[in-house]
């Protein structure tokens, strides 16, 4: 049996319209790689927003029907980080992404409550990825009955898609998930409040460490929120010239959109910016 | 008769103490037990089961205080058989089914209560234990006084008069009567002959709709037990569908062999009559169910229903509509994860206009999700918020320049995080119209309470939302301190 890489047939997305055989031969290649498993063909991907990122990714996209994980990156001084609202955003960012699949379908949100510290996500600040109202929020007390609920919710038709946050490192569960992902076509996520060993079952990994924000010149207010992302699986993915690809992305809150700060510009980033690096 | 008077009269007696708890229990069970018969059962408040410790029980005495059930099985006997013969047929079972279990009992039945009581424990042929329809008047006029339920002293009384059977009492006038006795022995004889109805109160609320299914042979298996809900939920729904309604809550009730009782029940979120769905809900509760022995009966009720507000199906672009009404399963999701989690946990987010950070957010049920765009308005109303927002804001230690002024450092679980950048304040102030907790108003010629908000971000990155609560005050050593407060976590 020949051996086809997968790499060999992922060029950039501008060819991708004008040489139909590409995709062709790149679905091709998708179906050897996944001969058991039938359901993979026709699959969606869903643009991240960022043509930087969404390059690297495979049909320049998250996939649907797959199990996306995202786990709280350390602070830049190698602490652990405070909190985890940096993942959250670019957590909800990925559930708006896949909630304009289906704009009217419902968005599970299953979390398990950390004792009385516990900060549930605020729905007044997620208004800004997708409608809070179409979130079914689900709170656990164990985590096998978090993975049940998300694996109940993978299964209902008129899911957009579904996101656990635990920190519990299950192989069985997850791997259950991503098969279930994958049957119904609707994606799921995990979020992780803290980064834990690496499992194989997911089709993308991303760590999002919040980062400092650059201030209007002159005064020290916070700016646009900055993540900084790393890409540490990328499942059927293109290869990137970096074992990691990393980049800082900037959340504006006014005009809902994410972008890519050029490492060497630390200004504002404007979109020809963004398109100068993507 | 004292214990030890009965001993030396008798040297063998076997004697126990009596557990007038246990005996309680017992009753209770032989109650749910006869739910078999009829939803309507009421236990005896004349019973010694329901006497109170240290009173006496009911006139004649005899075990357990002559512990007596009331079952209203109108309606019910057609189950058994046609007319006369299903009464009689229900008796005998009835009879049969506890003398099976060691239960020695006297069932009679009659047209009102009262005489059915009488009978019980006075007739004195078998044959008479079952008084055919509008017969009770010839029945009771045989049977001694005591078969009125009355008090001991209006009975010797009686006695004395020569007044030995009910019969007696039927020519008498009245007016004397209730001068000499008062008004129970006419009540009572009232009630027994049925020119005063007496209801019975059953200890559950009877459902309006329920199916039976009993079985030749008892039944264990999981498969046989889901099987038989499936078709006794097939039936209920027919039910549901000629009524206009759909089901709340449904109860599903085993009765085993040895005569106990075990049930479960789901809830649905909103009206539901569609037998597959239910059904999906029974199989995760099925399970809890122990069959014991094996089961003879099973009845499933609905205690709950509501008039069915159905959806008209295959509407041209009705994907919206069905989305917002759940037809998409996710009402069905919902419903699945409540059982198993809890009703509580498993909830919409409200918006709710406030000003309050925390009150902003609010859960609500699965059924109802907020307009779409709700959520919009009342973010877009707001500045920059937290992605996560702490259940209960904790307290920090902060150092500031000056007291207006954000704060340079503050310490949060024993770390100190560096403040670089800092945005507010934002003032929120109390919603003085809003009745505080206790239900007082807040006085309205004094400034209510108010936080400061900044968004600040620290050296490592990390941005976070600070309040100040309230300004900041001389303290005891002279020192301008305010308390500070971390509410959340922005992204």
């Amino acid at each position: 049996m020949p051996v086809i890489s997968p790499s060999a047939f992922a060029p950039s997305a501008a060819n991708d319209a004008a040489v139909p055989v590409a995709a062709d031969l790149r679905e091709k290649v998708r179906r050897l790689e996944r001969a058991h498993s039938a359901q993979r063909a026709g699959q969606q991907a869903v643009s991240l927003g960022v043509p930087a990122i969404d390059a690297l990714l495979p049909s320049n996209g998250l996939l649907t029907g797959a199990l996306h994980e995202i786990e709280a990156g350390p602070a830049p001084s190698g602490r652990v980080a405070s909190h985890d609202g940096a993942a959250l955003g670019f957590a909800a960012h990925l559930l708006g992404r896949f909630g304009t699949l289906r704009p009217n379908g419902t968005l599970l949100w299953c979390r398990r409550p950390f004792g009385a510290s516990d900060a549930p996500p605020y729905a007044a600040a997620l208004a800004a990825w997708f409608d809070p109202a179409r979130l079914l929020m689900v709170t656990v007390r164990r985590d096998e009955d978090l993975f049940w609920a998300m694996e109940e919710g993978l299964r209902c038709p008129g899911m957009a898609a579904v996101l656990g946050e635990t920190r519990a490192t299950d192989l069985t569960a997850g791997r259950r998930l991503s098969l279930a992902a994958e049957k119904s076509g609707v994606p799921a996520l995990l979020l992780r409040g803290q980064p834990a060993p690496p499992q194989s079952v997911c089709t993308t990994r991303w760590r999002v460490a919040s980062a400092a924000t650059h201030s209007t010149p002159g005064l020290n207010d916070v700016g646009a929120s900055r993540w900084r992302t790393e890409l540490r699986r990328n499942r059927f993915g293109a290869p990137s010239v970096t074992e990691t690809p990393t980049w800082l992305l900037e959340w504006n809150d006014e005009t809902h959109c994410l972008s890519v700060v050029p490492q060497a510009f630390h200004g504002s980033t404007r979109e020809s910016d963004a398109r100068l690096v993507g | 008769m004292r214990l030890a008077d009965s001993r030396a009269l008798v040297p063998d007696l076997v004697t126990t103490p009596g557990e007038p708890q246990a005996d309680h229990r017992l009753i209770e069970t032989i109650a749910n037990w006869c739910d078999r018969y009829t939803p309507w059962v009421a236990i005896d408040p004349l019973g010694g089961a329901l006497a109170e410790e240290g009173t006496e029980a009911c006139s004649t005495g005899g075990f357990g205080g002559d512990a007596g059930l009331l079952l209203d099985i109108t309606g019910c006997t057609h189950l058994f058989g046609q007319g006369e013969a299903g009464e009689r047929a229900l008796l005998a079972d009835l009879t049969e089914r506890l003398a099976r279990h060691d239960l020695t009992c006297r069932a009679a039945m009659a047209d009102t209560a009262g005489a059915a009581w009488a009978l019980a424990r006075f007739a004195e042929r078998q044959a008479d234990l079952y008084c055919p329809p509008r017969g009770h008047r010839e029945a009771l006029a045989r049977l001694p006084v005591e078969g009125l339920r009355l008090d001991a002293p209006i009975v010797e009384t009686f006695l004395k008069l020569g007044l030995r059977r009910i019969g007696d009492l039927y020519p008498l006038p009245r007016a004397p009567l209730a001068r000499r006795f008062g008004d129970q022995p006419l009540t009572r004889l009232d009630q027994a002959l049925g020119t005063i109805v007496e209801p019975i109160e059953p200890r559950r609320t009877p459902p309006a709709f329920r199916t039976r299914l009993a079985f030749v042979e008892p039944i264990g298996r999981p498969e046989d037990i889901a099987a038989a809900t499936s078709r006794l939920l097939a039936a209920l729904c027919r039910q549901f569908e000629q009524a206009g309604v759909g089901a709340r809550k449904l109860e599903i009730t085993l009765y085993r062999v040895d005569g106990s009782v075990d049930r479960t029940s789901i809830g649905t979120s909103r009206p539901n009559r569609d037998n597959p769905r239910l059904m999906k809900l029974f199989e995760e509760k099925l399970g809890e169910l122990d069959p014991g022995f094996g089961v003879e009966l099973m009845i499933l009720a609905a205690p709950e229903v509501e008039t069915w507000s159905g959806t008209q199906d295959a509407l041209p672009d009705s994907g919206a509509i069905a989305a917002s009404l759940g037809e998409d399963g996710t009402i069905d999701l919902a419903d699945r994860l409540a059982l198993r989690l809890g009703v509580e946990n498993v909830v919409r987010l409200l918006p709710r206009d406030s000003h309050l950070p925390e009150r902003v957010q609010a859960a609500g049920a699965v059924a109802a999700p907020a307009a779409a765009g709700a959520w919009q308005r009342v973010a877009g109303m707001k500045g920059a918020r937290p992605t996560r927002l702490l259940q209960r804001p904790e307290p920090v230690d902060v150092m500031a320049h000056v007291p207006d002024d954000p704060p340079s450092v503050f310490h949060w679980r024993q770390h100190a995080h560096r403040i670089v950048r800092a945005e507010g304040p934002e003032r929120v102030a109390d919603e003085w119209w809003r009745p505080r907790p206790d239900g007082s108003r807040p006085p309205a010629n004094i400034v209510p309470p108010y936080r400061d908000y900044y968004r600040v971000e620290d050296d490592d990155g990390g941005r976070f939302w600070l309040f100040r609560d309230g300004a900041y005050r001389m303290a005891a050593n002279g020192r301008q301190t305010a308390r500070w407060f971390l509410h959340g976590f922005c992204a």
